[in-house]
């Protein structure tokens, strides 16, 4: 009897674990490394040279002309999705198919620019939205 | 008795991947090390490289000079699928490859990484 009960409250437990992550859908989409502050702390405007540049970050996405010499940028994303479907806890005891769906979407998009004179020397350089990473939750509200 | 160890592993290997799917999709040619590695600054002319590497995927005008950029995209998702909990992980990563061709026609600068090498399948979302 004691047994039954035992395994009984393990069972339960188990079922109050994974329902959390019934109908649960974790997506990731990642374009390029995602570059950091410090990631790209060692440039030093007047200094580092596009060459310095890319052997640290490997070659830019763009390059393109400006007034005053040339801009290269770095694109890179970071996408999370969650979605969890609510519906799913009903499904046993109804015969119709229940959704009660919460899902998000974090796009994480973000470009690292860097200008240089028409000499190849690093002028400037800055993130474009300095976004922090998106969540992984569903919760949407 | 080999015929059934092979089925045996076949049906083992078939239940441990049970739920996964991988998937790859490539933009551009595949843009190689040794080609890129023959270009010379200073001596190859803007006709070498386009005998060399082909027609450029864009061209650019930089100060008066030409930019002949080449670039290739690799993607590649694994999905973990557990009916009620489902992973997924798509990594897109890119080649490219910059020329930069002077007033003369003669290459100034090569700039290029190959960022696909190093492009694994991944289920994990988490983390890194």
């Amino acid at each position: 009897m004691k047994n039954v009960g035992k395994r009984t409250i393990s069972l339960l437990v188990a079922v109050m674990v994974s329902l959390p992550f019934m109908g649960c859908n974790v997506a990731r989409v990642t374009l390029n490394t995602t570059l950091t502050p410090e990631s790209v702390a060692f440039i030093v405007p007047g200094k580092t040279t596009l060459t310095d540049v890319v052997t640290r970050l490997g070659a830019p996405d763009t390059i393109t002309d400006a007034d005053s010499g040339i801009v290269a940028t770095y694109r890179f994303l970071d996408m999370k999705y969650s979605r969890v479907n609510f519906g799913w806890l009903a499904k046993p005891w109804t015969p119709v198919d229940p959704d009660l769906i919460f899902s998000r979407t974090g796009l994480g998009v973000d470009e690292f620019q860097v200008f240089c004179s028409p000499n190849w020397v690093v002028v400037q350089q800055g993130f474009q939205r300095s976004v922090t990473r998106p969540p992984f939750h569903p919760y949407p509200f | 008795m080999k015929v059934g160890h092979c089925v045996l592993g076949f049906v083992m290997a078939a239940l441990l991947f049970q739920g996964c799917a991988f998937s790859r999709g490539t933009v551009g040619d595949d843009v190689k090390a040794e080609i890129v590695a023959a270009i010379q600054k200073g001596t190859t002319t803007k006709t070498e490289v386009v005998n060399l590497l082909g027609a450029p995927d864009r061209l650019l005008q930089l100060n008066g000079r030409d930019v002949f950029h080449y670039y290739r995209y690799d993607a590649k998702a694994g999905s973990l699928l557990l009916i009620l909990l489902n992973f997924t992980r798509l990594s897109v990563k890119s080649d490219d490859v910059f020329i930069i061709v002077n007033r003369d026609g003669i290459v100034e600068e090569i700039i290029s990484s190959k960022r696909t090498d190093n492009l694994s399948f991944r289920f994990w979302p988490f983390g890194e």
